[in-house]
């Protein structure tokens, strides 16, 4: 009986200690929705000042009204370009906003600390602080601080950037690819380089090779030797057929041809896109067979890579619109239609 | 030699039995409660270390490099009314790669002619797949103006039948299924796509947050102004989907161990999806069902996966404000969890499906199974023995703990984690409204859902198939 006594007890206890939390948070909200005004309030007063006048007759404001000055610049920042916002940034850092920064580099919240990072790294004083961010004990924040530091040219380089990282244990995002994109802006043999490290895990060397598919055919015979080289490892090697598409290089033709013979589907398919991609007229007649693949992806890219090369693959769609097989029928006469409309 | 009886004295039988059927209600109520708090527990905890979230403005400069292509896919069934701005508040979305290719499931009203005449659509062809099934296609309309939107018009099949025709002629490697007549932040895409960019190798699935809009204004296809509606019933159920969305998702996505994704809004990836064959027909539970099928692929390949559950990204959607309509809905709900738990049942505790077999089927054993069952059987009986007098009152007061204090005690700490994590009521009188509803909503709304579901029971015993009608009012516009 005590035991069904307390069960009651404990429940009107939970209950009490419930309502009286959501009171608490909403004399809080009662209170921030004061705090709010002033901020406004403060907000209204500082644009003028951060969007026009001399830095050098700017003092450092108190201690309310800097966090207000810091969201302010990050917001106008996002907005401006050029000399309007080198010269905002002057005169932010002359009202103390860098300081404040800074010190939120060391808040407990994550979320703090990527906002400083991302908003620090557009002031060029601050380099050395967001190379500090890379040893963040959070993973996104490192992550915020490398894509900020790779769009700068005195950005470190990429190997040190994916160690820090801890890709593959900690990291696997798709914001890799953007990382290696930025970096091979200005340091594209220092991106290639990764995909000849051993240690390396694969995620870094397809962002790599995706980054450098975006730079034309220069690394075309690259790609093209690696998609080669990935034959055991059939979740890879699409990817690599995909970017060696996306080079638009004719250097991967053979490559493409052997990956449209491939027993996984997924790199026929992937090989008949980057057919598409290349032009590859020559393919025109590997890609033909495909038509009646037993996988829809492999049909469907092989049918639209004969749309893209041009006459020669439009009547080779043309001929196969008369086949017998109502498979390879069907996928040349409905896209002939898509290609029509 | 004599043999010898004891026959029991009835008083005592009487007191002894009464006081097992209190004991069963008590526990099972006192399981969910604890089940409840821990899942609480998760969710503050899956909110506190949740990634950092980039503001508005950088959301997009972040991500639309990378944010892999989405087909977003949104069956229609007699929706003449509101499918013009249904999808044209999808084609506004923001998200750098996606198409949007409305359903018309066989609609007998004017619903595509709508479409048709209001985006200048043309009859096309279009080379599409035939891997999950569905009822047959009459024909593809699009316009090279807005290339963006396909419309496929097909025969009648119901929502799984029709999201199953949209999974075969989208070409993306992530689909997103929605209702069409529901509304998606602009930004929603971009929030609910970050596990598919943060885990591209693992993720299969993930929802978003569904919210309610009755009271709320919209424009041109946008909420404008955030408001609580009047309705009771409708008030009630925004502290419902708070609880549902904020508790239970949020903490079954932090276990790995997540059942369903609302069909309202869910972002899948197609591969996995058309593995499984789809939406199975002949459930009112198809939502959940796939994720189900989801999990039971992945487990049985033995590979890694995740099925996550974003709180940001958020759906907005009309609810019920009438009795009949929302005990209908209720009802086809519980019989769709009855539906998917009977067909996978050998998932419950079987260790070869790991936590999902554990936590997931053991949350759908003690909240939508034996649930409904256990509590109006306690409502019924617990007050009545005590009044009869073989309980003695600590019984009763046991069991108005596990049903009414902790219950109230529960949404409350609901509210607190969603003002401490999300902050999404405006006002502070709206919190403080919610807070009395969270209350009230024990005595008297409670009781009556659990007669809903009850009904759901019936109708599950009976194999009743039909959706019933949802009659919506549509959204109050400025």
């Amino acid at each position: 009986m005590t035991t069904l006594r307390a069960l009651w007890e404990v429940s009107l206890a939970l209950c009490l200690l419930a309502m009286l939390a959501l009171l608490l948070l909403l004399l809080a909200r009662v209170l921030s929705a004061r705090l709010f005004d002033r901020t406004s309030a403060a907000r209204q007063r500082l644009l003028p000042l951060l969007l026009d006048g001399d830095p050098t007759e700017l003092e450092p404001l108190r201690k309310g009204e800097i966090q207000a000055a810091a969201d302010l610049t990050v917001e106008i920042a996002e907005m401006t370009r050029g000399s309007e916002r080198e010269a905002l940034l002057a005169r932010a850092t002359a009202l103390g906003v860098t300081d404040l920064l800074i010190a939120r580099l060391r808040s407990r919240k994550a979320q703090s600390r990527l906002d400083a990072v991302e908003a620090l790294s557009l002031f060029e004083g601050s380099h050395d602080y967001v190379i500090g961010a890379l040893d963040d004990r959070n993973p996104d924040v490192r992550l915020g601080a490398a894509l900020a530091l790779a769009q700068h040219a005195n950005a470190p380089a990429p190997i040190d950037i994916v160690n820090k990282l801890n890709v593959g244990a900690e990291e696997n995002s798709l914001l890799l690819v953007s990382l290696m994109v930025d970096l091979a802006e200005t340091n594209s043999e220092a991106v290639a380089g990764l995909l000849f490290e051993q240690d390396l895990s694969h995620r870094v060397k397809v962002a790599a090779m995706d980054a450098l598919s975006q730079r034309g055919g220069e690394y075309a015979p690259l790609l093209a030797y690696m998609a080669r080289d990935s034959g055991n490892e059939p979740e890879l090697q699409p990817r690599i057929f995909r970017a060696l598409g996306r080079t638009g290089h004719p250097a991967g033709a053979d490559a493409i041809m052997e990956g449209m013979a491939s027993d996984n589907w997924t790199v026929r398919a992937a090989a008949a896109e980057a057919v598409g991609k290349t032009r590859l007229v020559a393919a025109a007649d590997r890609l033909s067979t495909l038509l009646n693949d037993p996988h829809y992806w492999v049909r469907y890219r092989a049918s639209e890579a004969l749309l893209r090369i041009g006459t020669r693959g439009v009547s080779v769609l043309r001929e196969a619109s008369r086949s017998e097989d109502p498979v390879v029928r069907s996928a040349a006469l409905k896209m002939l239609a898509e290609g029509r409309a | 030699m004599t043999l010898e009886f004891a026959i029991p004295d009835p008083a005592e039988w009487m007191v002894a039995s009464a006081e097992a059927i209190a004991l069963v209600v008590i526990v099972a109520g006192l399981l969910q409660i604890v089940f409840y708090f821990v899942l609480l527990l998760y969710a503050g905890a899956a909110l506190g270390t949740r990634p950092p979230v980039p503001r508005s403005a950088t959301l997009w400069r972040r991500y639309s490099d990378q944010a892999p292509a989405i087909s977003v896919l949104a069956p229609a069934f007699n929706e003449e009314l509101t499918i013009v701005e249904s999808t044209r508040s999808l084609l506004a979305l923001q998200y750098p790669d996606f198409e949007v290719i409305v359903i018309n499931d066989g609609s007998k009203d004017g619903t595509l002619a709508r479409l048709v005449s209001e985006f200048g659509l043309e009859q096309v062809d279009r080379f599409v797949d035939r891997s999950v099934e569905h009822a047959p296609i009459r024909g593809f309309y699009a316009s090279p103006r807005l290339p963006r939107l396909l419309v496929v018009d097909k025969e009648n099949g119901g929502k799984a039948d029709a999201l199953n025709a949209g999974i075969n002629c989208s070409r993306t490697a992530l689909f997103c299924a929605i209702d069409a007549d529901s509304i998606l932040e602009s930004d929603a895409l971009l929030r609910v796509v970050r596990p598919f960019i943060d885990e591209p190798d693992l993720t299969i699935a993930a929802g978003g947050t569904i919210r309610i809009a009755n009271g709320c204004k919209v424009d041109s296809g946008r909420i404008s102004d955030i408001k609580l509606p009047r309705n009771f019933l409708a008030l009630v159920q925004i502290v419902e989907y708070l609880r549902a969305f904020l508790m239970a998702r949020v903490g079954l996505g932090k276990m790995q161990a997540l059942t369903v994704i609302s069909g309202a809004f869910g972002l899948f990836r197609r591969r996995q999806v058309v593995e499984v064959g789809g939406y199975s027909h002949g459930t009112v539970g198809e939502d959940m069902e796939l994720v189900l099928k989801l999990h039971r692929l992945m487990r049985e390949a033995k590979q890694d996966y995740r099925i996550d559950f974003i709180a940001e990204p958020v759906c907005w959607t009309e609810c019920p404000d009438t009795l009949s309509v929302l005990g209908r809905q209720r009802a086809r709900w519980q019989r769709g969890a009855l539906e998917c738990f009977v067909k996978h049942k050998d998932m419950l505790f079987n260790p070869r499906y790991g936590r999902i077999g554990i936590v997931g089927f053991g949350h759908i054993l003690l909240v939508d199974v034996l649930g409904p069952l256990l509590e109006v059987l306690g409502y019924i009986l617990v007050p009545l023995l005590w009044a009869l007098g073989p309980l003695a009152l600590p019984w009763l007061l046991a069991f108005l703990a596990v049903t009414f204090m902790f219950g109230v005690s529960l949404s409350i700490a609901t509210l607190v984690l969603e003002e401490i994590q999300l902050r999404r009521f405006p006002k502070v009188r709206e919190l403080a409204v919610l807070a009395v509803i969270a209350v009230l909503e024990n005595f008297g709304y409670r009781q009556l859902s659990n007669l809903w579901r009850l009904q759901g029971w019936w109708q599950f015993i009976r194999k009743q198939q039909s959706w019933g009608t949802m009659t919506r009012k549509g959204f109050a516009t400025n």
